[in-house]
């Protein structure tokens, strides 16, 4: 607290009111600090949730990529083509704004002779379908790095009826046998879905034993966008690629969308909620402070200060006090928030402006209707009464 | 003499009581809406992620793999085996019948469309909105509108068990330029064929976008398959998985009678897939790992949001009501001092704000738990369109807690002053 100056200014009343002020806070030392308490608690609450609200879109947006891939490239199929170039896909990567990318992985499918069986074989990015699929439940391990070709991760029903675990070799081939190799089963993988019956080997390799060098039939990727805002990144995108065709996953990315807007809803109820009771408890506790002053508004009066007098210099103590609460608050608040953010999403929360603003507002109005309620009351009575302490 | 003092200082103090009440109530009300909130929103958000589609894929137990390539199989269609349409209602007589939402049979097969004689397209015969028969449940509706919500039609659906209407996949109509109204000639690989009309344009996943989407008995009639399905998806409402479930999975063997009880009694996903697997014994049934998995991270995050929320809010209106109580106390002083100056003992005056505190804190917490459980009940109205289940426990914890917090906002200062002498109150110095 900055040590108010005495002025020495014949202006009375200002130096009479910076008097009285610096006073009432320094005297009643406990019950400033008790109200101060009180408003910063409140600030602090307001402005974690408030900072957490307004950051929610983005970090559940961020949780619901666990559904993994929520779009799909895809040669444009009215060329009929089934593939398209790897370089048109890198080049599409590279356009993607980064900071929203979650992951990314392209695929060729093929089948290939395991043994006396066919089976399909899937060439991917491992680094990448880690990232857009992280609900694999994998037995022993992923594949980490891409260019591996000495190692493959198993479907689990195909595994099952090769009779393969991990660390087990198999040999592959193509159609007419011209392409052999012995790859090491690193992991075997179960999806519930078309992956359980696959052989999911590095893209090149896959290339080489389909003899389809540097082209791929899909791409997935996973975007931080849902709903209404996938379509239109999708449209975006496929303007400057012509020959592709660049789709949400309806499956996962409509759903996230309404997922988000039930969040959404539930977190502005439970905010909206807190906010009002947390603004209505400092509110009483301010009030119930200010109703044990009326001894000394008795005083005042019979000392011969005006209503407007004791009004005012009320007022400014109040605002004076909240200014003070609030900027502790929005400090300890922020911290708050961080705590949340790093409990739940293990990531930051991000200041927002307009937090500061709404606190103060919140806090301030909080407080004065807390004044100047009991205090139009105290100014209304008679001194002698309160002075006796009736 | 104490409840005496202590009917009397509600009577001359009625104000400061309403007010410390009051701030109860509302702080009470708080923590009571959102501990209930955060101990059902699990299962209400479990709800919502039904829209993510089915989580469990049932299909024949089998050897062969399929060589499922962009949604068509290149096996031949000899030597396949199938599941019976008519034990369908058997997955819903299971021991957790009750969370199986839905259950949708699928049959693929590819066909050609017209002349193009080598332009094969799957074909997926399914159910749409279908009455399913089952005992105990007299309108149990299911389908791809129940488990796959996300699909979407632009015209109309086709008739449940119609022979000549069909959807079309989104890039399959784009390429053939097809729209509702149109006319194709369906032809099995064994040749037979049916002529259709396109009732609607579907949009939904990869595999019906170039494809076609058919009544079920359309795909059974052209296969010559009557009565037979080739897989089923199956919603069920389960819980995250755990580290019990996982060792069940893994190795089922391992897990003692109890624990084996435990994990089948509990909406495991695996759990579940383990009794269809029992009513249907010639089917293999998998948990589709993107619902599941994910399913139980969200949720996760979900409750993690709203306790944390809950229990900022909790220490924070604690910290207000001692606040509150805290002043009040140090204002009356005065009284402090009168009471130790007519010869009262330390331990008269501290139980005298303590029965004042308890009586506070459980009129209070009262009145907060039934407001809170009505909020409780507005909010998930709103925002789930379903009522909340409240604990009974909540109001329980709630009450004794706001108890708790009167106790500490008003016993501590009291004790402090209670051992100041007598005069220094009195006279005004404290």
């Amino acid at each position: 607290m900055a040590a108010a100056d005495r002025p020495k200014t014949s202006a009375r009343r200002g130096g009479m009111g910076a008097r009285l002020l610096w006073r009432a806070l320094l005297v009643r030392r406990s019950r400033v600090l008790a109200a101060v308490t009180a408003i910063a608690v409140g600030a602090a609450v307001i402005a974690a949730l408030a900072s957490l609200y307004f950051d929610i879109s983005a970090k559940m947006s961020r949780e619901l990529r666990a559904y993994g891939a929520n779009f799909i490239v895809a040669p444009d199929t009215a060329e009929g083509d089934k593939t398209f170039s790897e370089a048109t896909y890198r080049k599409l990567i590279a356009e993607l704004p980064a900071d929203r990318l979650v992951g990314a992985s392209p695929f060729l499918y093929g089948v290939a002779r395991v043994g006396e069986r066919e089976a399909v074989i899937a060439g991917l990015d491992f680094a990448g379908a880690q990232k857009i699929s992280p609900y694999w439940q994998v037995e022993g391990n992923w594949i980490g790095v891409d260019f591996d070709e000495r190692r493959c991760m198993l479907g689990e029903r195909l595994a099952a009826s090769l009779g393969l675990h991990p660390g087990d070799t198999i040999e592959i081939s193509n159609d007419d046998g011209s392409f052999k190799t012995e790859l090491t089963v690193r992991g075997i993988v179960e999806t519930g879905e078309a992956e359980d019956d696959q052989i999911l080997v590095n893209r090149s390799l896959a290339q080489k034993l389909l003899g389809m060098p540097n082209v791929i039939n899909l791409a997935m990727l996973s975007i931080q966008a849902e709903g209404e805002e996938a379509d239109r990144l999708a449209r975006t995108i496929e303007a400057d690629f012509p020959g592709l065709d660049i789709r949400p996953i309806r499956q996962v990315s409509q759903s996230d969308g309404e997922l988000l807007d039930k969040i959404k809803v539930l977190m502005a109820f439970v905010a909206g909620i807190i906010l009002v009771i947390t603004a209505v408890c400092v509110n009483s506790t301010l009030t119930a402070m200010i109703v044990e002053r009326r001894r000394e508004i008795g005083l005042q009066k019979a000392l011969g200060a005006d209503d407007s007098a004791i009004m005012r210099q009320f007022l400014i103590e109040t605002v004076t006090l909240s200014l003070i609460g609030v900027a502790a608050g929005l400090v300890i608040g922020f911290g708050l928030a961080q705590l949340l953010g790093q409990a739940v999403f293990s990531t930051a929360i991000s200041f927002r402006a307009i937090v500061v603003p709404a606190t103060l507002a919140i806090s301030l109005v909080a407080a004065l209707a807390a004044a100047i309620v009991p205090i139009r009351r105290a100014i209304r009575i008679v001194p002698a009464q309160v002075l006796k302490g009736e | 003499m104490f409840t005496r003092l202590l009917q009397q200082s509600f009577r001359r103090d009625w104000r400061r009581k309403l007010l410390a009440i009051f701030t109860i109530v509302l702080a009470t009300t708080l923590m009571t809406a959102l501990a209930s909130l955060s101990i059902d929103v699990g299962d209400k958000m479990a709800r919502e992620m039904k829209a993510y589609g089915s989580n469990i894929k049932v299909v024949p137990k089998s050897d062969s793999i399929p060589l499922t390539i962009g949604g068509v199989n290149y096996n031949p269609l000899s030597g396949r085996d199938y599941l019976n349409e008519a034990d369908l209602p058997k997955i819903k007589d299971i021991f957790w019948r009750n969370n199986i939402t839905g259950l949708t049979p699928f049959l693929t097969l590819p066909v050609t469309l017209g002349s193009a004689e080598d332009d094969h397209v799957p074909l997926i015969g399914t159910y749409f909105h279908k009455l399913m028969p089952v005992e105990g449940f007299d309108n149990f509706f299911t389908g791809v509108t129940v488990t796959h919500p996300f699909w979407q039609v632009t015209g109309t659906w086709p008739e449940e068990d119609s022979l000549d209407q069909v959807l079309v996949g989104e890039t399959l109509a784009d390429r053939r330029g097809l729209k509702p109204g149109a006319t194709l000639t369906l032809t099995a690989a064994e040749g037979k064929s049916r002529n259709v009309t396109v009732s609607g344009i579907v949009a939904a996943s990869e595999e019906e976008a170039g494809g076609i989407v058919a009544p079920l008995a359309l795909a059974q009639d052209l296969a010559g398959l009557s009565g037979k399905v080739g897989s089923v998806s199956v919603s069920a409402l389960t819980i995250p998985e755990n580290s019990l479930s996982r060792k069940a999975r893994s190795d089922p063997s391992s897990l003692d009678a109890q624990q084996y009880d435990t994990w089948y009694c509990s909406a495991y996903v695996s759990a579940i897939v383990h009794q269809i697997e029992e009513a249907l014994p010639n089917a293999s049934a998998r948990p589709i790992w993107q619902v599941a998995d994910s399913e139980g991270v969200v949720i996760g995050k979900i409750q993690l949001l709203m306790a944390v929320v809950a229990l900022a809010a909790f220490a924070s209106s604690a910290m207000a009501i001692s606040s509150l109580l805290n002043t009040s106390v140090m204002e009356r002083s005065r009284e402090i001092g009168l009471m130790k100056a007519l010869g009262a003992s330390q331990a008269a005056i501290l139980s005298l704000f303590l029965g004042e505190a308890v009586v506070i804190g459980i009129i209070g917490g009262l009145i907060g738990a039934a407001l809170g459980a009505g909020l409780s009940q507005i909010i998930g109205l709103t925002v789930f369109g379903a009522t909340i289940t409240f604990p009974g426990v909540v109001v329980l914890v709630v009450v004794i807690a706001s108890i708790l917090i009167a106790l500490a906002g008003s016993v501590l200062p009291s004790r402090t002053i209670a051992a100041l002498a007598p005069v220094e109150t009195l006279y005004g110095r404290r």
